[in-house]
């Protein structure tokens, strides 16, 4: 019996990255995605403040705009005088004048 | 964001300058756990940020590893700001003083209250602490405070409790007055009255004990006013003896004479003054320079000024100032009626120390007269009422 080999078609969901055996995990107990894998969490407070947690690195920085690499593509945000208020390994918070949040860019 | 700040003051921190390949310093930064934030572009290839001083230190290899340079440009934080006194000996000399002078002054007794008695009791309760060498400036370590209170119940006999507290630095001792029993007249022991002074008696109110004398009598000192001997009229029933009790009142006098002066030596102030100041810390009296004794005949007067610490403390350091007025002394001859006036007020002065406490002055006479040897005294009479009464043991049972 010849197995049919499971097409990698099936596992993905629109938007979403490959899932993880954590992600699934997660999801089968209905716990929130954002406990296992490392999947970016973009959290925008105001206008002023960008915390992208679940990164693996910054790509790009200039004073209008910083590339940031994650598991799901790279993050790019643009405004005006961007900085970075914190970085640690894990996520970096990201401030200035926001205004746009563009994904594989 | 404020706590992170002043944490971040506490731990010290620097502004650096990285030139050139600035995002993988940064990757690599985050990676190997060097905290670093606030960071900024400068221009294309620099960017300013901040880090801490522990992060500084890791920092060189990555740097390397990146190929970007690295400048200080300011360096922030409490222990930069130590640093600076690193080298100032007299500095650290001074803290260290201080910190010493702090645990020594606040492991002594600078205050000490005592509640619950009257000024007496209070004085021989300091007396008693005195005996101890214990007072203002003695070191909290060395006191026993259950001692101390044993000590002041066996020493201050109208004392029936005695607490003693230590609070910061201040001593408490709150004391229980023990209520006076009344005096028993010990009835079983027979005695007789006997006047205490010579006088004319005014009033007799005997309680108990047989009348020997009667008003208007006059009685010489030691004679017998209240038998305590009550003998029957039928001479078989014998003779019982009593506490004899009694307030005879009877006038008295009193007298003193005094040498009637007429020449008086005046001291007058020329209005020429000095002052000398000491400081008083915890008893000692410390003289300052510019002390001395400035006059050769001169009146002093001292006044104290203390320092009142908060919470109405009395702190036991304090000025002394003894301002000397120079005098001069001046001959001055009375006239009769002044030079009266002076001797009557030394007679009256010399008889209120002989005056019993209780009794009641009713009159005074003032006569002048000279003696023999052409002096010339004052006299003065005082006459008073009072209880002349006194006890006298009757002897044997």
């Amino acid at each position: 019996m010849k197995r049919e080999k499971k097409k990698p078609d099936k596992d993905r969901k629109p938007g979403r990255g490959i899932m993880s055996v954590g992600e699934k995990l997660a999801e089968l107990f209905e716990l929130p995605p954002d406990m296992f894998g490392n999947r970016p969490k973009v959290t925008a407070v105001g206008r002023g403040e960008v915390l992208v947690e679940n990164i693996k690195g910054i790509m790009d920085f200039q004073e209008d705009m910083v590339r940031i690499n994650t598991n799901s593509g790279i993050i790019r945000i643009t405004g005006s005088g961007i900085t970075i208020r914190e970085i640690t390994s894990e996520s970096v918070i990201i401030g200035g004048k926001i205004s746009n949040i563009d994904y594989d860019a | 964001m404020f706590l992170v700040h002043l944490w971040n003051y506490i731990r010290g921190y620097v502004i650096i300058i990285a030139k050139g390949g600035v995002e993988r310093f940064i990757n690599i930064c985050a990676r190997r756990q060097i905290l670093l934030w606030d960071i900024a572009r400068k221009d294309s290839d620099s960017a300013v940020m901040k880090a801490s001083l522990k992060g500084f230190m890791m920092m060189r290899p990555a740097a390397r590893k990146s190929g970007c340079r690295i400048r200080i440009v300011k360096k922030c934080g409490l222990p930069f700001f130590f640093g600076r006194f690193r080298k100032r000996r007299g500095f650290k000399a001074g803290l260290v003083f201080f910190a010493i002078l702090m645990v020594l002054f606040t492991s002594m007794i600078w205050e000490i209250e005592i509640k619950g008695c009257g000024e007496d009791t209070a004085q021989r309760i300091m007396k008693v602490l005195e005996d101890r060498n214990i007072g203002k400036g003695s070191f909290k370590a060395g006191l026993n405070p259950r001692r101390i209170a044993a000590d002041i119940l066996m020493n201050v006999d109208d004392v029936a409790w005695a607490g003693v507290y230590i609070q910061g630095v201040k001593m408490t001792i709150s004391v229980q007055g023990v209520t006076p029993p009344p005096e028993v007249v010990d009835e079983s022991r027979h005695c007789n009255l006997v006047a205490e002074r010579d006088g004319l008696i005014t009033k007799i109110e005997v309680l108990a004990g047989a009348p020997k004398v009667r008003e208007g009598d006059t009685v010489k000192k030691g004679q017998l006013l209240v038998s305590g001997m009550l003998e029957s009229q039928n001479p078989e029933f014998g003779v019982r003896y009593v506490h004899a009790l009694g307030r005879i009142t009877a006038r008295t006098w009193y007298d003193t004479r005094v040498p009637v002066a007429y020449e008086y030596t005046k001291r007058i102030r020329t209005g020429r003054t000095h002052e000398n100041t000491y400081i008083r810390i915890l008893g000692m009296k410390i003289g300052l320079p510019g002390n001395r004794k400035a006059f050769e005949i001169y009146d002093s007067i001292s006044y104290d000024k203390t320092v009142t610490g908060p919470f109405n403390m009395e702190i036991p350091v304090g000025l002394t100032v003894e301002k000397l007025y120079e005098v001069t002394e001046k001959k001055v001859r009375l006239t009769a009626e002044e030079a009266e006036a002076l001797a009557l007020e030394k007679a009256r002065l010399a008889l209120s120390r002989e005056l019993s406490p209780d009794c009641r002055v009713l009159d005074e006479r003032v006569n002048v007269f000279r003696d023999e040897a052409g002096g010339e005294w004052l006299q003065l009479v005082v006459e008073c009422e009072e209880d002349i009464a006194g006890r006298e043991p009757l002897g044997g049972d």
